[in-house]
């Protein structure tokens, strides 16, 4: 093969090898680029505080129950659930209700909640003001605590839901991300 | 610099080397294609089995033969060894043996390098298989390796991670090899915008591959360090998302598409005009068609994640961006519709084997178009409706396109002739049986039936009786073309210099089989669109 030719292909060669470490750096890039977006779009906002809906003008107030439940991911030692399963309320007003976690082991665990809701439609429509869901809790070995939950569901619920389920599962944080990820 | 004599192998030494080392020190570029050829057809087999095992258990409802464990790591072993073993190697294979001889080169840019890219293969393939005797078993959590399944399962996972790094490797080392080939190597006169079709599919497929391969090493090591680095990418509980490995995947997932489909589309548009003996209609816009799927392709991912809880603002981007993909692909139909349009056709076993594409590539697109509307989507998703559509594109599209490339190339290949009755036996049976196997699936998706599992609900058993019984027939059918190729290889009749009357491109002007080191001197060349060659003059091959 003629040299300049051979240059030319060796040039090529690693215009393209360069192009592939790029991509597989792009790879890895996405998932600070993942975290950006959801921060910026709202849509993985799942464990915040949503602050009060706007005063939602022309829309009428109406009962609505919200069911409550909670599971712990396998392997995690604690005992996670509501003091009340049903809760009666009017959408608009604030609804309080608590949650009690016990840590069944004799070690130092600490968990995160994630809350999710049905119908899904309805998961827009309720907003927490205060949940233990929004940071990391730590138990000591043996430790029971209850937390108080209090949201609103707006008044923009869509019709034909008047019954919400809030239920939330529980990891355990493994050590080395404690603080991190919420 | 070690890469000097990369570039420079393959070239000073002449004649054939004989024996095992002929094949394991490989700097041809035929040489290569053969193996990589043989590799894919054992891997072809290999995954083929699996797919037996699958339907064998999904004869009748209930288990019969595997557990569900066992049945899971078929499915994805399945799928694996299929788009990573047998397609993606198979037009490697034909590309290697092919594309030298189409425009003019006397061998792949990067020889040594070429024999790397092979070599990577069977131990890869090797890591794949034995995965099913370590303790837990093989990959089993689908071909997408989904998270946070794939974080949790035992070290046949790691084996197959490792396994897909050096495919991966393999893959855009031989994408490298094709790109500055086609690029730097075209004999004087043969241009860009007039070289064949499938030197435009396999340049476009190649970019592709180093697009997205290095996305999808990137992703399993991901979960590799998730599993055993304590990192937690894709762990809920340490902050990360499980729906970050779809996106990931998937931006990796959907161009995979079309690394199986554009070199498909090359094969047709040079078997089409061939045995239409008609020009290909509308070149350039084949070429602008080629390249704006290959730049759509990565604006589509988020197709297969419809049901994650999207906004039904990205719903829509995705649903529409999907089907304008259509746009491109249908005008390929069109083209090669038009291009047989009062040709002067015949049907030989290659011709058939396009046609066929043509008919069944298009009913798979448009069960894919069906699927890419959002609110259908959220129905069918992960039903059987999907196993069938992407049968429809791979084996009918993919695996037909092939095998009318391995029956239109083997008399220039081998220098001998298959047997033609075999060759249309062996049509006439996958065209049946595939429909017989595959048709059905969609009932079986409409109506409810979920994939990947090895039992089902009563009313699924007749559709499910039926794929089977077609899958062992299209399985069988298989063993003929094995026994054509072997006994034609030995048996057939010496092939005349142009077997086809109306093949006008480059390979063909060489003589039969092609020699050894072919284009030793660069022809010089005036051609027309699609490689048709005009004229030719120089041009000298060794043996
Ligand atoms: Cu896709």
């Amino acid at each position: 093969m003629a040299a300049p030719l051979a240059s030319a292909n060796l040039a090529l060669l690693r215009r393209l090898t360069l192009a592939a470490l790029l991509m597989f750096a792009f790879a890895w890039g996405l998932i600070p680029l993942y975290r950006v977006i959801c921060e910026a779009t709202g849509l993985n906002r799942v464990v915040s505080a949503d602050g009060l809906p706007k005063e939602q003008a022309g829309l009428s107030a109406r009962p609505v129950s919200l069911v409550l439940d909670a599971t712990t991911e396998a392997g995690l030692p604690w005992q996670v659930r509501p003091l009340t399963r049903l809760v009666a309320g009017r959408t608009g007003d604030f609804i309080q209700l608590e949650y009690e976690i016990t840590n069944n082991s004799n070690r130092r665990v600490v968990g995160q909640a994630i809350p999710r809701y049905l119908p899904a439609e309805a998961a827009a429509h309720v907003r927490k003001l205060e949940c233990f869901c929004f940071s990391q809790q730590a138990f000591s070995p043996g430790e029971t605590r209850r937390f108080p939950v209090v949201l609103v569901i707006d008044k923009a619920l869509p019709a034909g839901v008047d019954s919400v389920t809030l239920g939330y599962t529980v990891y355990e944080v493994p050590s080395g991300q404690e603080g991190r990820g919420s | 610099m070690a890469m000097t004599d990369i570039a420079q192998a393959g070239h000073g030494h002449h004649g054939k080397p004989q024996g095992l080392a002929r094949w394991l020190f490989a700097t041809n570029h035929k040489d290569i294609g053969s193996l990589y050829l043989w590799f894919s057809f054992c891997m072809f087999l290999s995954g083929g089995v699996l797919a037996l095992c699958i339907r064998a258990e999904l004869f009748r409802p209930g288990l019969q033969f595997f557990q569900p464990e066992l049945f899971n790591q078929f499915t994805t072993l399945h799928g694996l060894i299929m788009v990573f073993g047998a397609i993606m190697p198979a037009f490697t294979g034909m590309a290697n043996w092919m594309l030298p001889l189409m425009i003019g080169a006397p061998d792949m840019a990067f020889a040594r390098m070429n024999n790397w890219s092979f070599w990577l293969l069977p131990p890869a393939a090797a890591l794949l298989m034995l995965s099913f005797i370590v303790p837990g078993g093989a990959a089993a959590a689908g071909w997408t390796l989904y998270a946070p399944l794939s974080t949790q399962m035992g070290m046949g996972m790691d084996m197959t991670i490792f396994a897909i790094h050096i495919m991966g490797l393999s893959s855009i080392m031989g994408s490298i090899n094709i790109i500055v080939t086609i690029l730097n190597l075209r004999a004087p006169g043969m241009s860009l915008m007039k070289m064949p079709m499938f030197a435009w599919a396999s340049l476009i497929t190649a970019f592709l591959i180093i697009a997205v391969m290095p996305v999808l090493a990137g992703v399993v090591t991901m979960v590799l360090t998730d599993r055993h680095f304590g990192t937690h990418f894709f762990n809920a509980a340490g902050g990360g998302d499980p729906i970050l490995y779809q996106h990931i995947f998937w931006f990796f997932g959907h161009p995979e598409v079309y690394i199986m489909a554009l070199p498909a589309f090359g094969i047709v548009s040079q078997v089409i005009p061939a045995f239409a003996r008609k020009p290909l209609f509308g070149y350039a816009s084949m070429v602008y068609a080629t390249s704006s799927i290959g730049v759509l392709s990565f604006m589509v991912w988020a197709h297969h994640m419809f049901v994650t809880g999207m906004p039904a603002a990205a719903q829509l981007f995705f649903m529409y961006a999907t089907m304008l993909i259509a746009v491109p692909t249908g005008v390929k139909v069109f083209n090669w519709i038009a291009t047989m349009w009062e040709g002067s056709m015949s049907f030989e076993t290659p011709m058939l084997f396009a046609v066929g594409f043509i008919l069944l590539f298009t009913i798979g697109g448009l069960s894919g178009v069906t699927l890419s509307v959002a609110a259908v989507d959220v129905q069918l998703h992960g039903s059987y409706y999907v196993v069938a559509h992407f049968h429809y594109v791979l084996v009918a599209g993919a695996l037909f396109s092939l095998f009318a490339a391995i029956y239109y190339w083997f008399p220039k290949m081998t220098g001998r002739l298959y047997s033609e009755r075999l060759g249309k036996l062996h049509f006439w049976w996958s065209l049946l049986w595939f429909n017989v196997t595959f048709f059905p699936m969609h009932f079986l998706g409409l109506a409810g039936m979920p994939r990947r599992i090895p039992d089902y609900a009563l009313q699924f058993t007749e559709f499910n009786q039926i794929a089977s019984v077609g899958a062992f027939m299209f399985g069988l059918g298989q063993l003929i073309f094995l026994f054509n190729m072997l006994r034609s290889l030995r048996h057939g009749a010496p092939a005349p210099q142009l077997p086809w009357d109306g093949a006008n491109t480059l390979e063909w002007r060489i003589p039969t089989p092609a020699p050894y080191h072919s284009f030793v001197e660069a022809p010089q060349l005036e051609v027309k669109e699609n490689g048709v060659v005009v004229r030719l003059s120089g041009g000298r091959h060794e043996e």
